[in-house]
């Protein structure tokens, strides 16, 4: 309170005091007043002149400045309404592009899991068909020429006598056939050309070496059964060809190539 | 009379010229104002009380309004610039209210 009191009765400009002071005393020691009352109306209209000056350039600049101000805000207000309305935009943009990206996504992934189930498919057809290798318990049969094979082509293995085999293990049960690593496939075919057997058209070697995949304790014994396996039993006993069968746990048969050059696949609808 | 002319023509001048402030003078202008009113009260009360001097006035007036802006100045540069404002604001108003009570009390004898 101390700063209050002091400021609330020192209020009077004290200079005034002072030098009214000093001229009552001159005055009194008889110098007369040093300016006339013009000249000091003068100055004060001078100073107050220039009071004026500062008070209305003040107001003015302030004026000036809150409109500026006020000018300022509206154009920002104006700025902050397009962006908010662009960045609304935007968004409703982002939430359809979101939406779009999900749809796609379960797109994949239904197309991914066709294409897994195509995959699967191919790979069992291609065991079927014969153009991958495949591996599998089976048995491997020996067959050749009679050992004292003479100029009789009966004493030799023939085509037929390999067509009667191999069609004597399909009907056995056998999955997968292949004579001397020629695996056998829809399109192979087994004859003579020349003095040799051919499959897939290439010459095959005595002795001729068959490998079959099927069930090994059942396959002999339906085999057994079959008309190429009486013929081969009738053959191996008149005419002496050499047979061996022996059951595999584990055969391993290579693929076929097989190129279809006018063969082309018909559209199935719906069941692709 | 003299003095009520100078107020005339520098309100008048003011207002035709429309003088630019320059930027840096800008924050010192209000304080002045203010400064100067003080100065100004101050040698109304003392024409009425009879003890006017105009060299007082001129001395006051300008010493007034550089301490002033002064303050502001100084203020900015320690960062405590709205507070010294507050402060000089607040010094100086209670002196005006004092001497308008003052020159109220001559006018009016109240």
């Amino acid at each position: 309170m101390g700063l209050l009191d002091y400021l609330s009765t020192h209020t009077y400009d004290e200079d005034y005091q002072t030098v009214a002071a000093r001229r009552r005393r001159a005055a009194s020691g008889g110098h007369g007043p040093t300016r006339p009352w013009a000249v000091r109306g003068a100055v004060a209209g001078l100073v107050l002149l220039a009071f004026a000056l500062l008070v209305v350039t003040a107001g003015t600049q302030t004026s000036r400045n809150a409109l500026a101000l006020s000018d300022e805000r509206k154009d920002l207000i104006g700025q902050i309404n397009t962006r908010s309305a662009a960045a609304q935009q935007d968004q409703a943009r982002i939430d359809s592009l979101q939406a779009a990206n999900r749809h796609q996504a379960r797109q994949v992934q239904s197309d991914e899991a066709q294409a897994h189930e195509l995959l699967t498919r191919i790979r069992r057809l291609s065991v079927d068909v014969g153009v991958t290798p495949v591996r599998g318990p089976g048995v491997s049969i020996v067959v050749d020429d009679a050992p004292d094979a003479g100029s009789d082509p009966r004493d030799q293995v023939l085509d037929s006598d390999l067509q009667q085999l191999v069609n004597g293990l399909w009907q056995a049960g056998a999955e997968a056939i292949a004579i001397n690593d020629q695996r056998l496939t829809s399109l192979s075919a087994i004859r003579r050309a020349g003095s040799a057997i051919t499959v897939n058209d290439n010459s095959l070697g005595r002795p001729y070496r068959i490998l079959a995949i099927g069930d090994p304790d059942t396959l002999p014994a339906r085999f057994a059964e079959t008309s190429g396996g009486q013929a081969w039993f009738d053959l191996q006993q008149q005419v002496g060809l050499r047979f061996q069968m022996h059951s595999r746990a584990s055969l391993t048969l290579p693929r076929a190539s097989t190129t279809l050059r006018y063969a082309r696949p018909e559209h199935v609808g719906g069941n692709p | 009379m003299i003095a009520i002319a100078g107020l005339v023509v520098g309100i008048v001048l003011g207002l035709v010229l429309q003088p630019d402030v320059p930027l840096w003078a800008e924050p010192y202008l209000p304080i002045a104002v203010v400064a100067a009113m003080d100065a100004v009260f101050g040698a109304l009360r003392a024409f009425l009380d009879g003890i006017f001097d105009d060299k007082v006035f001129v001395v006051s007036f300008i010493s007034n309004v550089l301490i002033a802006a002064l303050i502001v100045f100084l203020g900015d540069k320690l960062g405590v610039g709205a507070e010294l404002s507050t402060g000089v604001v607040v010094v100086l108003g209670i002196r005006i209210f004092s001497n308008v009570a003052a020159i109220r009390r001559h006018l009016f004898h109240a």
